[in-house]
């Protein structure tokens, strides 16, 4: 008889086989989508990786498209490793996309740098904010946190709706107001584009450097020790004398604040103007890639980068092999749950032939 | 802001309440049985929307209605199993599977509705008719309120005395019960944990698959991405307001109902203060409301708990 027990140890090379299994069962998965629905299996995927890494342009691309995911998934993993299962991301994008664009308005004329860190940093305060607020609904009156930030999400849009879709920030003309846009920020406003790209902003800076600080901060510091604590064990985290609703209020503001800058990237190094329909998804995605990513800040720079991919090589996708750009959502959501499977799956170990006596 | 007080305004916002608590109720009043076994499941959204969808295919494919919310019911049990394979056979997180689930749905379903028009217009279909009751309908008042409803708002009003049946008085609902606050003792008498936990699962996401695809049936003729906005999540809220009792759940949906039904009608009736702020108030009255319910006493004591042996 087969029967699964659980490991005492985790075994690395069971870890790597149960994950390569998943990117297989993952890819198949997608095949087999792709084949019920009529399309030309090999073309689409020759065409996702045309349009994702096939010279300089698309790279540059995929990097430009993986800025804001790195950033969400970044958000998710602080949460997500102190298991906080916050996924307001989504919100804090919106309303660090807000409140950067507020500073934008407010700082209007300063010189250029003082310009730039104050729209950054507004927008990094904006996505904080939000955070903060779930992590004082949840330490005063024990609110949820998953409940707390899908509401929050989705006040928050309805808010961004209203400022661009006749409040305040309604832009002037017909497409402004088709499309509810605002105006378009001023040009010392837009992130500086590297190597002459027009694609490639600085918002790929941040998103890099989020990178090394969360990396050294989850790993090497004591506020880090405290969120891997709280995810293992925080009733001993209690004992030792630590406050765990400390740690919580200002784990979900560095969460928050990350994905605040996502909404900055895209609104002044993309975008260029404040607009509720290309943020969508960034925070739900930046789940899935932090998921991914092992929620470790190196694994969803890796995995951001190739959800960039995804979404730069659909566009490609769509002309070549008239496949809705859609499937690559589909993509990440059947890969989240392989790697799920495999994630617990790594815990355990086939018995094989072994009778009970 | 006058124009919501007139008397066709108030009997027609209350009308509606109803057929905005539908959707909510049976994804409420089934997600109740699934966390009273313990199961949290976050994927209530996803499976609305999936019901929603398939609902929607079989509704222009074969134009008929009664089909139609069949496929609403069966894909929620398709996606219960997906749940509970993940919940109670691997034992992921309950969290992160809903979590994954909503984010799998939202992009198959948007995959597949663009495959299904194609670029082109998307098709529709006539919504589900009204079934005003004989006799009752004509009383005034009361007759447009209550009794000019559509059918599956009668089934949504007697699914709540169902499930309390079911949980308080069957024994079935004791062992699902007994499954959300202490597993260990049905696995000493040697009844099946995991199979109570796949049926608790799959009562719930039955009944979220059929309020999906009431939402989708009753309310427009097309499909629509994020149709949902949220109506799974407003269910959860729901269960935890109503303090896991099916009359509470029933109480804490006709307000958010009630809120709904509002912000359509000021919508409609073109009032001054920006209609954003009115569809955001069952958001907010959801976090106020669990804000007001800070001891969860009432609480399955093992909700959320992987049981392991």
């Amino acid at each position: 008889m087969i029967r699964v027990e659980r490991r005492i140890e985790v075994n690395n090379s069971w870890v790597i086989i149960m994950y390569l299994s998943a990117c297989i069962v993952g890819f198949l998965l997608t095949s087999l989508l792709l084949w019920l629905s009529g399309a030309d299996i090999s073309k689409a995927f020759y065409a996702l990786y045309k349009g994702s890494m096939s010279n300089q342009k698309t790279i540059l691309n995929s990097l430009s498209k993986a800025t804001p995911l790195i950033l969400t998934g970044l958000a998710t993993v602080v949460a997500f490793r102190a298991q906080v299962w916050s996924i307001g991301q989504e919100g804090q994008v919106y309303s660090g996309a807000m409140s950067a664009y507020m500073a934008s308005l407010m700082f209007y004329g300063l010189p250029v740098w003082i310009y730039l860190s104050l729209i950054i940093t507004f927008g990094a305060l904006g996505g904080a904010l939000l955070g903060a607020l779930s992590a004082v609904l949840k330490n005063r009156f024990n609110v949820n946190e998953i409940i707390s930030t899908v509401m929050l999400n989705y006040i928050i849009i309805f808010f961004l709706s209203y400022m661009v879709g006749g409040g305040p920030w309604t832009g002037v003309g017909d497409q402004a107001l088709i499309y509810s846009q605002s105006n378009p920020v001023d040009d010392t406003a837009k992130l500086p584009f590297l190597f002459d790209s027009k694609k490639l902003h600085f918002g790929f800076v941040l998103a890099i450097v989020s990178v090394l600080v969360c990396h050294v901060l989850i790993n090497h510091t004591p506020f880090g020790y405290e969120i891997r604590a709280m995810g293992h064990n925080s009733v001993a985290l209690k004992y030792r004398g630590t406050n765990t609703k400390k740690t919580l209020l200002y784990l979900m503001i560095l969460s928050g604040a990350i994905a605040g800058l996502a909404g900055v990237s895209e609104i002044f190094g993309t975008n260029h103007s404040l607009r509720g329909d290309t943020l969508v998804g960034l925070g739900f995605t930046g789940i899935i890639v932090g998921m991914i990513g092992g929620l470790t800040p190196i694994g969803t720079l890796v995995a951001g980068v190739v959800f960039g991919g995804l979404a730069s090589g659909s566009v490609y996708m769509k002309i070549i092999a008239k496949v809705p750009g859609t499937l690559v959502p589909t993509m990440e959501g059947i890969f989240l749950l392989t790697f799920l499977i495999a994630g617990v799956a790594s815990h355990y170990k086939i018995v094989g032939f072994k009778r009970d006596v | 802001m006058s124009e919501l007080f007139q008397e066709a305004v108030i009997i027609s916002i209350l009308a509606g309440t109803f057929r905005v608590m539908t959707p909510i109720l049976f994804a409420a009043i089934g997600e109740l049985v699934t966390q009273r076994a313990g199961i949290w499941n976050m994927g209530v959204e996803g499976t609305m929307i999936m019901g929603a969808f398939t609902s929607y295919m079989v509704a222009t494919t074969t134009g008929s209605l009664y089909l139609a919310v069949l496929a609403g019911i069966f894909s929620g049990m398709i996606m219960g199993l997906i749940t509970a394979f993940m919940i109670a056979t691997v034992r992921v997180d309950h969290f992160i599977t809903g979590l994954g689930l909503n984010l799998l749905v939202g992009g198959l379903t948007l995959f597949w509705f663009r495959l299904y028009t194609g670029g082109g217009y998307a098709p529709t279909f006539t919504s589900l008719g009204n079934f005003p009751i004989p006799i009752l309908s004509s009383i005034p008042i009361i007759g447009d309120i209550f009794f000019k409803q559509k059918l599956l708002t009668y089934v949504a009003f007697l699914s709540v005395p169902a499930v309390w049946y079911f949980l308080y008085r069957t024994r079935w609902g004791l062992e699902i019960r007994c499954l959300g606050e202490n597993p260990k003792a049905l696995d000493i008498k040697g009844l099946n944990v995991v199979l109570r936990q796949y049926v608790a699962i799959l009562i719930g996401s039955s009944f979220t698959g059929l309020g999906g695809a009431f939402l989708m049936l009753a309310f427009s003729d097309r499909f629509q991405p994020d149709l949902t906005a949220g109506k799974g999540w407003l269910a959860i809220v729901a269960i935890i307001a109503g303090k896991w009792l099916p009359k509470g759940v029933f109480i804490a949906v006709l307000v958010f109902a009630f809120l709904g039904s509002v912000a359509v009608h000021v919508q409609i009736l073109d009032i001054d203060i920006p209609y954003q702020i009115f569809l955001a108030l069952p958001y907010l009255a959801s976090i106020i409301l669990l804000i007001g319910l800070r001891k969860r006493i009432s609480q399955p004591a093992k909700l959320g708990v992987p049981y392991f042996r």
